[in-house]
Order: structure tokens, then C-alpha cells, then sequence
């Protein structure tokens, strides 16, 4: 991991020399050895504080939405699941490709610091595990899909074959009614933070329809119905759109199993338009199948 | 003194309940917070008294994150309240930590002091008793002691618990406090009990000067590198156990429906969109100093007292690791 940032930091500086960036995002170190956070280096100087360690989990692609009124070059450190964010973000029209230069990390699986943090803070009574993230012990993609430079050794998938849905087979298997249940009971624990829609770079409406007033598509009371209208609105517009980087279950602070909704809505639009993934592969113009608008759709109602 | 037996525990909790809605710290499946005690299920809840604390506070008692306020009717263009809903059932919290109490003290004064009552929160928090639970042994992120908080003789309190390994020493501080009493006094022993000895805080912070200082620093640069990595959600908002803030709004369904509010953050936009559409905290620099200010500057100058009551919840959540303290630092710090 030293190594990786060595190399990140030689490649960031270099890139300052030459001219080539005005900003570099990545993550600095916090105050203690499991907390990182976004940074954004800018100028040779600020380099030094750039790590990438086995805490550095913290989605890149999301800082990048920041800058994208702005016009900075951008050099920005990408692992696997950042760089599918880079490539929604991309295929959104959100940022132009030659304001990027991309370094890609092929990621070994990192731990989750919000779990270290919780650990480490006292209210828990049983500690949790601290191995690899959850969201890595299930990563598809753990090396960049696009990238100018890339630093260290390919990696290979974590996901154990075969496992990617089972818990999505297992909710499809209940009646309606338990699956109504379930999420009933699920999401009414939900206080409606939203953080899993800020933590989301597939999330970048630049007007969030739950932020809209006039009109209030969906209430703000915590109740079933609200936080059922938010968390199904929400990920139904995830379809075709979210890259499985698991941050939105990872910070929710009422450990609300958000990536259940997201693997079905992937499983789904998998079988029903049979294309690539989201956010898998950069071709310009490219939109993933729920973008696309086409006069001879076979849906009569469009 | 008074003592009551852990073993006792239970019974106690049952009889405050006769007459209460009793809320006890309580891990609840993957939900950590205050729930009601007749809602705990043996063997698969389980009691948090002597854990630190839990991550959601008991602020929602006295000021829940959505209550309706009163009911409308319309006919024509006359518009009728026909319901309010003031609630004044009486309530416990059992085995609040001293940051939490003091959240709650805060809030005392925003709704309850400097001209106006706010009567939906007065008929709550007037028929609300407060059970502390004195703390000895502070955790990582605790710095209480810096935000004008006495750990283990928490102001507002009306029982203060203190965990002597068996039992609690039952101290009883106020009116309310010997009414709930009253309500258990057949479980409660008397016998001499010595409370343990405080353990130092780990984590040194020194709030002293912050709030003056920060007059001169709002326009200050800090404020850029500061908030950089923060996304504005609203998660330190609703875990803090003083951060107050809410929205009025209306359900309608055809001509009646009702008035609610809910907790609302500073770190939304929408927040302070005004109705023509401008919004003087449009920006996520500007949101981030708000909440910050709002702790550690305004409510000082207004009521005397941080509104940060340093229970260190915000450092543990945040996902991108903004850290109250080190903003304390940093201010202090800066030119």
C-alpha cells in the first residue's frame, strides 16, 4: 500500500510539473490510522498528504461531482468501483474526459473505517469484524475500467461465484405479502439522513426530485409510507445506474440494507436488457438502457 | 442511600411503565437507540445501561422527528382547525448520559425560554422525567467535560443513576425525580454505597475562547479546506442530541388533512431555499459553517453555552470523517 501511494503521489507531482492538472482527488489520512478522507491536492505541496491505505474506501468519483461547474484539470486516483463511478458520471454528461486524468489503483479489497471508527468510539458492546469490507468481500470489478495510468498489479474478483444474488433469490422466493413485511419493517427504521443519496455517484440530479418543493413528490415525515416512497423512488431510479461500490449500505447510519434494492434492480435490468453492467466500459455516447429514449420503442406508453 | 439492585431492574422498569412510557437505551436488532421499555423482547433485545451510550439520542422523547400539530378542514374558503395534538402523556428516559441530558437542556431553552413557549414541546417535555445515568469511565471521543457538562452530576437531571457493578445508587435530584421514586420505592434498598472514582477524559479539548474568536471568522479560508470533504448529508444532524431544527408542513388529502413537523437539517439545501427561489446557503462551504457557527458560536452568544455537548457521536458516523474537535483545533489554530 506504501508503494501505491508513493507511486500516486510521484504521478500527482509529475502531473503538477508538467502543467497537465490543476487539482488532484484522492484521500488524506485523518487523525487516527483508520480515518481517511476525500482530499483534493492543489498544487506540488499538497501532494505529500495523498494516501492510499487499506481505509482509503471512500468513493472518488463522488468528490469529482464537486467540480463538475468548474474547470479545473482533474487528475484523480481511481479504484475499480471508483472508476465505473467516473464512467457514469461521464455517460451523465457530468464532466467532459479531457478535463481527467485518471489513475487507476486495481484495488486488493479495503476495510470499512466507519466500522474501525465504531469500534474504536465506545458504544459498541460486541465489537464488529474488521476484515475486508463488505462491499469488497462481494466486489465484481476490483481493477479500473478506465484509467491513463494504472499503479500496482491486477486484481482478481472477490465475489465468490454464484453467490452475487443469493440473498435477492432468497426475497424473491417470499410471498408479496412477507416481501412487504420485510421492507416495511426494514426501511421504518430509516431517518431519512440521506446519506445514501449524497454518498451516491449515481445520484447526480442536479435538482434531487425529494429535494423539489412545489411540487413535494414525496413527504418528509418518518413514516412507512414516506420512507418507503423515498427508499423506492430512489432506487428505482438507481436501475441500470448504480455500480455496486456499496457506499450507500456502508454509511447508513441505521444499517438499513440498502444493496438488497440495488442487486434486484441489477439482476433485472440484466435479464430484461441483457447489456453490460453499469458503468463497466467507457465507449463515448454510450447510455445505459433506462437513459435511452427511442421513438420506436415497443412500450406503447412512452 | 438509596440502592437499586440490578437484579431489581426489570421490576422497576415494569412498575415506572404503569404509569410512563419508559425509554431505555436499548440495542433493537441492527438499531441502536432509545426504545420503549414495553417493546423490549427478552432474548432478542438487549439492554445498553452500561455501554457508553447508544447512537441514536434520546432528543426524539421530547421532540420526536415527525408529530402531527393540529388537524385541517376546509370548507370553501374558510379554513378550520379542528384537532391539535399536543401531547402530554407522561414519559421517562432512563439512563441518559450526561451529553444527552444536556442536549435536551439546550433545547429547554430554545423552545422554552426568551419570550416564546413552544406549547406542542412544553406539554411534552413538562410531563418528561429524566433518570441519568452518572458517567465514570469516558470514552475516545467524549469531551463533554469541555462543553460546560458534568459527567457524573448532570444539570437537569431528576435521578441520577450511578453503576456500582450490582447496582445503582439512586439519587434522587428534584420533585419529578421523588415521584418516580414513589413508584418504585418497594424495590428500592437503603444502604451505604461509595460511587466510584472518575476516570480522566482521553481526548483534551479546550473550548475556552472559540466562540469570540469565531465573530471575526466568517469570511475566514478555514472554512473552504474545512468543509471539502463533507457531502451534506444529514447524518450528524440526527444523531446529535441537541441539534433542533425543524419544518412545518401540510398533508392534505382533498379538504382536511393536518400540520406536522419534522426534524429538518442545515445541511440540506432546501433548508433555506426561500419561496422565490434564492437560497443565501446554496453552496455546501456554506452549509458546512452553519452548522459549525450555529455550535460553537451563535448559541453561545444567545443562551451562554455550546450547543455541541462533546458525546462525540458526529466523529463516530461521519463518512467522510469530519471531526468537531479538530474543528475546534483548527480555529483555535488559525491566523
Amino acid at each position: 500500500m506504501k508503494e501505491i501511494t508513493n507511486k500516486i503521489q510521484a504521478i500527482a507531482a509529475r502531473l503538477f510539473d508538467e502543467g497537465k492538472i490543476d487539482v488532484f482527488l484522492a484521500w488524506e489520512k485523518g487523525e487516527l490510522d483508520f480515518q481517511t478522507k476525500a482530499y483534493a491536492a492543489w498544487n506540488k505541496d499538497d501532494v505529500q498528504n495523498i494516501i492510499f491505505n487499506e481505509y482509503t474506501i471512500y468513493n472518488t468519483a463522488n468528490t469529482l461531482l464537486k467540480f463538475r461547474d468548474t474547470h479545473e484539470r482533474i487528475g484523480i486516483a481511481v479504484k475499480g468501483c471508483d472508476s465505473r463511478g467516473v464512467v457514469r458520471l461521464l455517460e451523465d454528461l457530468q464532466i467532459k474526459r479531457d478535463r481527467l486524468y485518471i489513475v487507476g489503483i486495481p484495488c486488493p479489497g479495503l476495510k470499512d473505517p466507519l466500522a474501525a471508527a465504531r469500534n474504536y468510539g465506545g458504544f459498541n458492546q460486541v465489537k464488529e469484524e474488521e476484515g475486508l469490507a463488505k462491499k469488497c468481500l462481494e466486489c465484481i470489478q476490483p481493477n479500473p475500467v478506465i484509467y491513463d495510468e494504472l499503479v500496482g498489479p491486477e486484481q482478481v474478483p472477490r465475489q465468490p461465484l454464484g453467490e452475487r444474488f443469493a440473498k435477492v433469490k432468497e426475497l424473491e422466493q417470499m410471498s408479496a405479502d412477507e416481501r412487504y413485511d420485510f421492507w416495511e419493517k426494514t426501511l421504518s427504521t430509516c431517518i431519512r439522513c440521506y446519506a445514501c443519496r449524497q454518498v451516491c455517484v449515481a445520484c447526480d440530479c442536479r435538482t434531487c426530485i425529494f429535494d423539489e418543493m412545489k411540487p413535494q413528490w414525496v413527504g418528509r415525515e418518518i413514516s412507512t409510507t414516506d420512507n418507503m416512497m423515498y427508499h423506492l423512488v430512489k432506487h428505482a431510479h438507481m436501475a441500470g445506474r448504480c455500480i455496486e461500490c456499496g457506499e450507500c449500505e456502508r454509511v447508513c447510519p441505521v444499517n438499513i440494507p440498502l444493496m438488497l434494492l440495488n442487486q434486484k434492480l441489477i439482476k433485472d435490468v440484466g435479464k430484461l436488457y441483457d447489456g453490460p453492467e453499469a458503468g463497466m466500459q467507457y465507449v463515448e455516447g454510450n447510455k445505459p438502457p433506462l437513459s435511452v429514449y427511442r421513438a420506436d420503442d415497443p412500450d406503447s406508453f412512452l | 442511600m438509596k440502592v437499586l439492585s440490578k437484579s431489581k431492574l426489570s421490576a422497576a422498569l415494569d412498575n415506572l411503565s404503569q404509569q410512563n412510557e419508559v425509554f431505555v437505551p436499548m440495542q433493537k436488532g441492527t438499531q441502536s437507540g432509545y426504545f420503549t421499555w414495553k417493546s423490549f423482547a427478552e432474548g432478542q433485545d438487549e439492554l445498553r445501561l452500561e455501554a457508553l451510550n447508544v447512537y441514536q439520542s434520546p432528543k426524539g422523547v421530547v421532540l420526536p422527528q415527525t408529530e402531527k400539530m393540529y388537524g385541517i378542514q376546509s370548507q370553501g374558503v374558510e379554513i378550520n382547525i379542528d384537532k391539535t395534538y399536543e401531547d402530554d402523556h407522561p414519559t421517562i428516559i432512563f439512563g441518559a448520559r450526561a451529553c444527552d441530558v444536556k442536549g435536551i437542556l439546550a433545547m429547554d431553552e430554545v423552545f422554552l425560554t426568551r419570550g416564546y413557549e413552544d406549547s406542542f414541546y412544553k406539554a411534552r417535555r413538562s410531563a418528561n422525567t429524566i433518570i441519568a445515568n452518572a458517567c465514570y469511565a469516558p470514552g475516545p471521543n467524549c469531551f463533554c467535560n469541555a462543553m460546560d457538562v458534568n459527567s457524573v452530576d448532570p444539570a437537569g437531571a431528576d435521578v441520577i443513576l450511578r453503576d456500582i457493578g450490582d447496582s445503582f445508587i439512586w439519587e434522587v435530584k428534584t420533585p419529578k425525580g421523588d415521584a418516580a421514586t414513589a413508584l418504585i420505592s418497594g424495590l428500592l434498598e437503603e444502604k451505604d454505597a461509595k460511587a466510584p472514582t472518575p476516570q480522566p477524559f482521553q481526548r483534551q479539548v479546550e473550548y475556552e475562547g472559540v466562540a469570540e474568536k469565531l465573530k471575526g471568522m466568517f469570511e475566514h479560508p478555514i472554512w473552504d479546506k474545512l468543509s471539502q470533504p463533507c457531502i451534506n448529508c444529514g447524518m450528524c444532524t440526527y444523531v446529535c442530541p441537541s441539534c433542533y431544527c425543524f419544518d412545518i408542513q401540510v398533508k392534505m388529502w382533498g379538504d382536511h388533512g393536518y400540520r406536522f413537523r419534522t426534524w429538518d437539517s442545515c445541511m440540506f439545501e432546501e433548508y433555506t431555499r426561500e419561496a422565490g427561489g434564492g437560497n443565501p446557503r446554496g453552496a455546501s462551504k456554506e452549509r458546512f459553517r452553519q452548522r459549525f457557527l450555529h455550535k460553537l458560536e451563535f448559541f453561545t452568544e444567545r443562551y451562554g453555552t455550546p450547543l455541541c455537548t462533546g458525546c462525540g457521536r458526529c466523529m463516530i458516523v461521519c463518512p467522510t470523517d469530519v471531526n468537531i474537535v479538530r474543528i475546534i483545533d483548527a480555529v483555535k489554530e488559525a491566523d
